[in-house]
C-alpha cells in the first residue's frame, strides 16, 4: 500500500541588493578665461560649497543617497543616486509525493529546493526594483534642488572670470553689481 | 548564377514575338521588377511565399539578358528620378561643379557594374520561401560593387511591407553591412543594443559618391518622414533602439564625410533637420516622444536616454554648425576655400543657424540640470 507524504522546505538568504540611477550634464561655462583658469575658478567655488577633491582631480559631494561629481576641466556633472540594502528573503514551499511511486523524499526535497531558489531570485528582483525606484525618486527630488545651485555656481564663476579678465585688460575703476537682475558693470582704465 | 549557354541566338531561330522565358524565369523577372520598385508588393506576394522545388539548374540567356536590361535601366532611371536630373552643385576634386549628374560626373565614375550577386538573390527569392527557406541565402564573400549595394538597398526597401520576410533578411551582410541601407533606414537595424555599423568611408569616392549625390533628395525625404513618424512610436524600447541606431549612423556618416572633405554629401542631413525645425513654430521634445505610452523605464537615466535618442537628427545640427564655423575660418588663399564656401552657402540657404539654435533649445529641455 502506498503512503502519501508531505514535506515543507524553507529557505532563507540574505542578499546585498542595490538600486542606482545617474544622470550627466555639462555646465555651460563661457570661455572668458583659458580653460585651466575657468576650471580653477570652478574648483574653488565648488570647494566652498562642500565639494572635496578626488584623486583624479574631480570634485564630489555626498548628499545623503546622492553623490554629485563635477569635473572642473570640462564642466561635466554627474549626479548618482545609490541605494543599498541587505535584504533577507525567506521562502517556503510544500510538496507531496508517494513512497512507492515517483521520486523519493530526497528527490522531492531537491526539486522543491530548486523551485525555492527561483522564488528567491524572483523576490530579489522585486526588491531590487523597489530599491531602484527609491534611487530614482531620490534623484528626481534632488535635481530640483541642485539645478538652482549649479546655476548660481555658473553665474558666480562667470562674474569672477569677467572681473579677472577686466583686471588683465587694465585698471578697474568701478564695479557695480545688481544681484536682482544679475547685471554687472565693470569700468576699466586702459 | 549559372546560365544556359545552349540558348544562344546562333542556335535558335530569331524570335518573332516577345522573348520567351520559362514560368520560373517569368516569376524571377517579375520579382526583380518588384525589388526595383516597379511593382507593388501585393502583386508579387504569392510569388515570394511560394517554393519552387526543385528550382531550375540555370537561367536561359534570354532571361539573364532581360534581367541585365531591367537592372541597368531601372537603377539608372531611379537614380535620375531620385535627384540625378537636378541641376545641383557638388564638389569634384575640391571644386564646386554645377549641372545634372551626367554633366558633373565623368562616365567612368558613374558606370554601374553589377556582380552576379543581385541575380543570385532574386533567383533564391524566386525558388525559396524566405520565411521558411530550406536553403538559406548567403551572399558570396566577394565584396559588393557600388551598384550591388544600391540594388540591395532598394530590395530591402521593397520588402519592408512584408513584415515576416523583412526581418529574416535584414541580418544578412548584403543589407546589414550596406551603408546605403543604413542611410535609407537605420531603424531596420535597431533590434539589439549592439550596433555593427558599416564603413561609410567608401561612400565618398567614385561611383558611390555619384550615387549619393543622386540620392540626396530621397534621403532627405526619408529622414523627414522618419522624424515625423516618431510621434507615433509608443514603445519606449523601440524608440531608444531606433534613436541609437540613427545617432550612430549619422555620427559615423558625418565623421566620414568630414574626413573625406565631402561635407556637400551630408546636405540631406541639413535639409531634413531644417525641414523639421524650420518654420515659425517652436517644437518641443513632445513632437518626437509624444506617442510614448506609459511611464517608461524605471530609471531616470534610461528615460532621458530614450528621449535624447529620439532627437538624433536635430542633435546633428551641432556638428553641422561646427562645419560652418570651420568654413568661416578658411581664408581666400587656403586650399579648401571653394569647398568651405559651398558649405557656407548650403548652411545659409537652409537657415542653419536658426535651426541649430532651435535644436539646442530642444536638447536643453531634456536636460534636468540645465544651467
Amino acid at each position: 500500500m502506498s503512503r502519501a507524504y508531505r514535506i515543507t522546505v524553507k529557505e532563507s538568504e540574505t542578499r546585498e541588493l542595490r538600486g542606482s540611477d545617474e544622470i550627466c550634464t555639462q555646465l555651460e561655462l563661457l570661455g572668458i578665461l583659458p580653460p585651466e583658469a575657468m576650471g580653477k575658478l570652478l574648483a574653488d567655488e565648488l570647494k566652498g560649497r562642500g565639494f572635496a577633491e578626488n584623486e583624479d582631480g574631480s570634485l564630489s559631494r555626498k548628499d545623503g543617497k546622492l553623490t554629485v561629481t563635477v569635473d572642473p576641466c570640462n564642466g561635466e556633472v554627474s549626479v548618482k543616486s545609490e541605494v543599498q540594502e541587505a535584504v533577507t528573503i525567506e521562502v517556503k514551499r510544500e510538496a507531496s509525493g508517494y513512497d512507492d511511486v515517483g521520486p523519493g523524499v530526497e528527490g522531492v526535497r531537491e526539486r522543491t529546493r530548486i523551485d525555492l531558489k527561483k522564488d528567491i531570485d524572483k523576490k530579489a528582483e522585486r526588491e531590487t526594483e523597489r530599491l531602484q525606484s527609491q534611487a530614482t525618486e531620490a534623484l528626481e527630488k534632488h535635481l530640483a534642488e541642485l539645478q538652482p545651485e549649479l546655476s548660481q555656481v555658473v553665474n558666480k564663476i562667470t562674474r569672477e572670470a569677467l572681473k579677472e579678465k577686466a583686471k588683465q585688460m587694465g585698471t578697474i575703476t568701478e564695479i557695480a553689481e545688481d544681484a536682482e537682475s544679475g547685471d554687472m558693470l565693470i569700468r576699466i582704465e586702459v | 548564377m549559372p546560365t544556359d549557354d545552349r540558348d544562344t541566338p546562333d542556335e535558335r531561330p530569331e524570335p518573332t514575338g516577345p522573348p520567351a522565358v520559362s514560368r520560373f524565369e517569368y516569376n524571377l523577372l517579375r520579382l526583380l521588377r518588384f525589388l526595383l520598385g516597379h511593382m507593388p508588393a501585393e502583386q508579387v506576394q504569392t510569388l515570394i511565399y511560394q517554393r519552387v522545388s526543385p528550382p531550375p539548374p540555370c537561367l536561359s540567356r534570354t532571361c539573364t539578358g532581360l534581367a541585365q536590361d531591367t537592372l541597368s535601366k531601372a537603377v539608372v532611371l531611379s537614380l535620375v528620378r531620385a535627384g540625378g536630373w537636378r541641376r545641383e552643385k557638388f564638389l569634384r576634386h575640391g571644386q564646386p561643379t554645377d549641372g545634372r549628374v551626367w554633366e558633373r560626373v565623368p562616365l567612368e565614375d558613374r558606370t554601374l557594374a553589377f556582380s552576379p550577386q543581385p541575380l543570385a538573390f532574386v533567383f533564391w527569392l524566386t525558388a525559396e520561401k524566405p520565411t521558411d527557406a530550406k536553403e538559406a541565402w548567403e551572399p558570396a564573400r566577394s565584396p559588393l560593387t557600388a551598384a550591388d549595394e544600391l540594388f540591395f538597398a532598394y530590395a530591402l526597401d521593397a520588402l519592408r511591407p512584408l513584415h515576416d520576410v523583412h526581418p529574416t533578411l535584414v541580418r544578412k551582410n548584403a543589407f546589414e553591412r550596406n551603408p546605403f541601407c543604413w542611410l535609407l533606414s537605420p531603424g531596420d537595424f535597431c533590434e539589439t543594443d549592439d550596433l555593427e555599423l558599416p564603413d561609410f568611408a567608401p561612400l565618398f569616392h567614385g561611383e558611390r559618391a555619384a550615387l549619393l549625390e543622386c540620392l540626396q533628395p530621397v534621403l532627405a525625404q526619408r529622414w523627414v518622414r522618419s522624424e515625423r513618424g516618431k510621434g507615433q512610436i509608443a514603445d519606449w524600447r523601440r524608440m531608444r533602439h531606433q534613436g541609437r541606431a540613427e545617432q550612430a549612423a549619422l555620427s559615423a556618416f558625418l565623421k566620414a564625410a568630414e574626413a573625406s572633405r565631402r561635407q556637400d554629401l551630408a546636405r540631406f542631413v541639413l535639409k531634413a533637420a531644417t525641414t523639421i525645425l524650420g518654420g515659425t513654430a517652436e517644437l518641443t521634445p513632445h513632437y518626437w516622444t509624444g506617442g510614448l505610452q506609459g511611464a517608461g523605464p524605471q530609471r531616470l537615466a534610461d528615460r532621458l536616454d530614450t528621449q535624447r535618442s529620439a532627437l538624433a537628427l536635430p542633435r546633428q545640427l551641432a556638428q553641422l554648425q561646427e562645419w560652418d564655423r570651420a568654413a568661416r575660418r578658411v581664408g581666400y588663399f587656403d586650399d579648401d576655400y571653394a569647398a568651405s564656401q559651398l558649405w557656407k552657402a548650403d548652411w545659409e540657404h537652409a537657415r542653419g543657424d536658426e535651426a541649430a539654435a532651435k535644436a539646442r533649445r530642444l536638447m536643453e529641455q531634456l536636460d534636468p540640470l540645465h544651467t
